[in-house]
């Protein structure tokens, strides 16, 4: 804009021209980026239209779907359900443990950087690897699916912690000190206080996360809606399949209703306060 | 129960250790797998940041064409984050066949509710002013979008654009265990066959990917953005 109103100097005509140069290089490059990643990714212009078409074709088999299949559903959908549930509570205290000693205002340096480094590398880890580590050293079923979904929960819940406790006010933390708390009492009185409404929420975000994932992993072998829905898939039971699908569908939606609620009330009343 | 079934654990690590890292430079095309990866990552990303950008439009109060399609777009982001990116790999599979180019499109189509979301909310936040004045000066609807929403919203979208792709390059791994392609695939592939030490060696190259991945990432966006390269 500024360009257009000025007079054509030598000088702004040079930048309008290195400007001019730069669009030119980030276009290309962008270009270069999107042709080579097409051709790694095998992606097939000319047959997506017919794959799109074949694929809406397919969609059909999908309906009406399986409504006699509820009642086979609602197990699986439970067995899903209970494994966020309680996965989610341990993935909570660990995260407080992990949470508290990567504190810099709280723990010492020779305890901070392994607890962050911990959280670090969770963080980097799909569940999914995760899973498939655990389903190999204790076979399929629910019990691996839990510990996966815990430890999944601290690479995420544990840096929002401890960054939490990183920004409370130095000087809360030192009033309380003052008249002879001990560390755990600080803990009790000052850092809890300030970061429990924050964390509660996140927590009960990360339960919402973890629904997601317990779908997710059960087709892995955690079992739940997961497996009904992918065997439904590998058996070409399309109909029974839309069925999984729409149970997930209501239990995701349901949890997401219920976590924007509840974390709505936590942040405005404060919590369990 | 952790407990009792701790010697299991133990027997892994002892299967897994010591990673077989010679596998990075011995194993014939693991570059091009990680590539693939990386590709399916990018692309899903892009596509799937555009359409979701497209479709924000339309499900943006300021802009939308009519307040039924609002909501009509607004219900469409709400299914699509309800359904795991993995249901709709499955019936990608059917159309596209195994491999990365059903993922890379599985990626886009899973930006779309999440990331759609942001962008409609980026958008409904502009403010009022700007848009005002160029529409008093006689701009037509798409004059507005281009001239006062779009500078507006850009360095949000952008910045959310890469973190779409942190968060896609981790789903780009799990879509992979399930059959499409890049270092998931390999990964499920050698814990199938029980070569614990090249699995160990792969998870340790994924932790390094997604790590590297942020940085690289992080680097390019603050680059990018304080400098108004985009407006």
């Amino acid at each position: 804009m500024s360009a257009a109103l000025s007079i054509p100097t030598a000088t702004a005509r040079a930048d309008r021209a290195r400007r001019a140069w730069r669009i030119v290089l980030a276009a290309t490059l962008m270009g270069a980026l999107v042709v080579g990643s097409a051709i790694l990714c095998r992606v097939d212009v000319v047959g997506f239209l017919p794959g799109l078409f074949q694929g809406l074709s397919v969609l059909r088999f999908f309906f009406p779907p399986d409504v006699g299949s509820l009642a086979e559903m609602v197990g699986p959908a439970l067995v899903t359900l209970l494994l966020a549930a309680v996965a989610t509570p341990f993935g909570v205290a660990l995260s407080i443990l992990f949470g508290l000693a990567g504190a810099a205002n709280l723990s010492p340096a020779w305890l901070r950087a392994p607890a962050r480094g911990v959280i670090a590398v969770e963080r980097a880890l799909p569940e999914i690897v995760v899973l498939l580590l655990l389903v190999a050293a204790l076979g399929v079923g629910p019990f691996p699916g839990v510990v996966t979904l815990a430890i999944g929960s601290v690479g995420m819940l544990g840096r929002l912690f401890a960054d939490a406790i990183e920004e409370i006010d130095a000087r809360v933390i030192e009033s309380v000190a003052c008249v002879g708390a001990s560390r755990w009492q600080v803990v009790r009185y000052a850092v809890l206080p300030e970061v429990m409404p924050s964390f509660l929420a996140n927590a009960i975000f990360r339960f919402e996360i973890n629904l997601r994932a317990s779908v997710l992993l059960g087709a892995v072998g955690a079992g739940g809606i997961g497996l009904e829905l992918q065997k439904a898939m590998a058996l070409l039971e399309y109909e029974r399949a839309m069925m999984a699908v729409l149970v997930t569908l209501a239990l995701v939606f349901g949890a997401e209703r219920i976590s924007d609620f509840l974390r709505r009330r936590v942040l405005e009343k404060g919590g369990l306060r | 129960m952790l407990v009792t079934e701790f010697h299991h654990l133990v027997r892994l690590a002892g299967e897994m250790l010591p990673p077989n890292v010679a596998l990075l430079w011995r194993k014939p095309g693991l570059f091009e797998t990680i590539g693939t990866t990386l590709a399916m990552t990018f692309l899903g990303t892009v596509t799937g940041c555009l359409l979701a950008f497209v479709l924000a439009l339309v499900a943006a109060r300021n802009t939308t064409l009519h307040p039924a399609l609002r909501s009509a777009t607004r219900l469409l982001f709400g299914l699509e984050r309800a359904t795991p990116n993995f249901v709709v790999l499955l019936v990608l599979f059917i159309s596209f066949g195994y491999g990365p180019f059903a993922a890379m499109i599985a990626l886009a189509i899973g930006s779309i509710g999440m990331f759609g979301k942001l962008f409609a909310d980026a958008i409904e936040e502009v403010e009022a002013g700007p848009c005002e004045a160029v529409e008093l000066v006689g701009a037509g609807r798409w004059q507005v979008i281009r001239y006062a929403v779009m500078p507006q919203v850009l360095p949000v979208v952008v910045g959310r654009s890469f973190y779409a792709f942190d968060v896609n390059l981790r789903a780009a791994i799990a879509l992979g265990v399930y059959g499409g392609g890049g270092v998931g695939f390999e990964l499920q592939l050698a814990m199938k066959v029980l070569r614990y030490a090249d699995a160990f060696a792969l998870i340790l190259l994924i932790i390094l990917l997604i790590t590297g991945m942020e940085r690289v990432s992080d680097a390019v966006r603050r680059r990018l953005l304080p400098q108004g390269v985009l407006k």
